[in-house]
């Protein structure tokens, strides 16, 4: 019998609301990039626990910095 | 008047002298709109996160400004029809730090709420200890 996997489950934690980060620059490289893999592509809720809020602020601080040219739209 | 922030990325082609007179064309032109300049944050020549125009570097300042809305439309008129800017971006700062100037004050009120309330408490304790040593 395959042995069954066990997990252990973390707790999620919006950051922006756990440290108060109410604004979301997108000049602030160093923040972005903990919700931006290599692929380019914006971590999912399901995957970083932001808050819904922060989440979209998130989304726009992420896009408007692939615009200038600060982020890659398209990853390795 | 709102308080806008400007950030541009220039071709690395351009010389440092260049430069330097086509920004201050735009403040020039900034200030003929009766703006202010705030803050001039300069990063310089960095990598693109993509190529544009065939080239991997750009210059990027961000500049923080305060002024009437109707300059915004003369500044990226002009922005646009220069081929020495690749890509720009002005925002309303007012509109978008507005959430956060609330959470700010929001906070610093329940700190001072909560001082106010510890100071009183202090105070109680210690009229009740001298008005019991001055009962002994």
């Amino acid at each position: 019998m395959a042995k069954k996997k066990y997990f252990v489950k973390r707790k999620k934690v919006c950051k922006f609301s756990a440290e108060g980060i109410d604004y979301i620059d997108y000049k602030d490289l160093d923040l972005l990039r903990q919700f931006v893999p290599v692929s380019g592509k914006i971590l999912p809720r399901r995957v970083s626990g932001t808050n819904p809020v922060y989440q979209r602020k998130l989304t726009r601080a992420v896009k408007r910095a692939r615009v200038m040219a600060l982020l890659p739209y398209v990853g390795d | 008047m709102p308080l806008f922030e400007l950030g541009m990325v220039l071709s690395p082609d351009f010389g440092d002298e260049e430069r330097e007179a086509f920004l201050a064309e735009v403040r020039q032109l900034l200030e003929g709109q009766g703006c202010t300049m705030v803050k001039e944050d300069v990063w310089g020549k960095r990598t693109l996160a993509y190529e544009i125009k065939h080239r991997r570097e750009g210059f990027y300042t961000f500049w923080q400004f305060e002024g009437p809305g109707t300059a915004i439309a003369p500044l990226e008129y002009r922005l646009r029809l220069s081929d020495e800017i690749f890509r720009y971006l002005t925002l309303n700062l007012d509109r978008e730090l507005q959430r956060k100037r609330k959470m700010d004050q929001l906070r610093a009120d329940r700190k001072a709420a909560k001082a106010s309330a510890k100071a009183k408490a202090q105070a109680q304790i210690q009229a009740q200890a001298e008005a019991a040593a001055e009962e002994a």
